[in-house]
């Protein structure tokens, strides 16, 4: 069986969590697609409908505001990877 | 949640909301003497505060534009703000006086607000119906 030495396995837990940490970033992609996708469909609805206006501004508020924890999420869990490994 | 057609008034009730619920961590932190929470909780929170205005202002804008702009646009501004999140977690997590979770849990704060306000608003939209349906 091969043995690696402390150092060779740190370096290698290191990595492992610098590479998570990398995927983990790939998750904030998501979030601002689907965005900018309700911000298309939202000038599509206040072209079609005016008096909706500040209906359509509050609710894309409130859905993009909850929308991106995802990607804070991610931002998080990268964080704790790169510091505390 | 009230206000749904006017988007300051919202944005008004939202901050109201949050910085009640905010009250009950920020008394704990001072009362146990824990400042770097409360240093890292407050930084999160005033900056999702700010973030909050500066996505309404990023929403208005997009409105007066036509479809493909508008997307590129809140997308671009998107990435901007999820830069400024990474700046506000990185100062959390190198600073020594600031405590990285509480600055994360300041940051995430608003949202398990509008998510909380909206599960109680359904919780009492079904009672009332249920309610109603006795009459």
């Amino acid at each position: 069986m091969v043995q690696f030495s402390p150092e060779v396995v740190d370096t290698i837990i290191r990595a492992a969590a610098l590479l998570g940490a990398g995927f983990a970033m790939i998750a904030g992609i998501g979030p601002g697609v689907g965005q900018g996708y309700a911000a298309g469909k939202a000038v599509e609805s206040v072209a079609r409908d005016p008096e909706a206006r500040g209906n359509i501004i509050t609710t894309m508020l409130l859905g993009q505001a909850v929308a991106e924890s995802t990607g804070i999420y991610s931002l998080v869990i990268a964080i704790v990877l790169i510091f505390t490994i | 949640m009230k206000n749904m057609d006017n988007p300051i008034k919202l944005q008004k009730e939202i901050l109201k909301k949050t910085y009640l619920i905010a009250l009950l961590p920020i008394v704990s932190a001072l009362i146990t003497g824990a400042m770097d929470v409360l240093l890292g909780f407050v930084f999160g929170l005033v900056i999702s505060t700010l973030l909050l205005r500066l996505k309404y202002n990023n929403i208005r804008r997009a409105l007066k534009m036509d479809e493909e702009k508008a997307e590129k646009f809140i997308r671009n501004r998107y990435f901007i703000e999820y830069a400024m999140y990474l700046i506000v977690l990185f100062t959390a997590a190198r600073n020594q006086d600031l405590n990285f979770l509480a600055a994360a849990v300041g940051l995430f704060m608003m949202k398990f607000t509008v998510i909380l306000w909206t599960i109680l608003d359904l919780f009492k939209d079904s009672i009332q119906q249920k309610l109603e349906s006795y009459k």
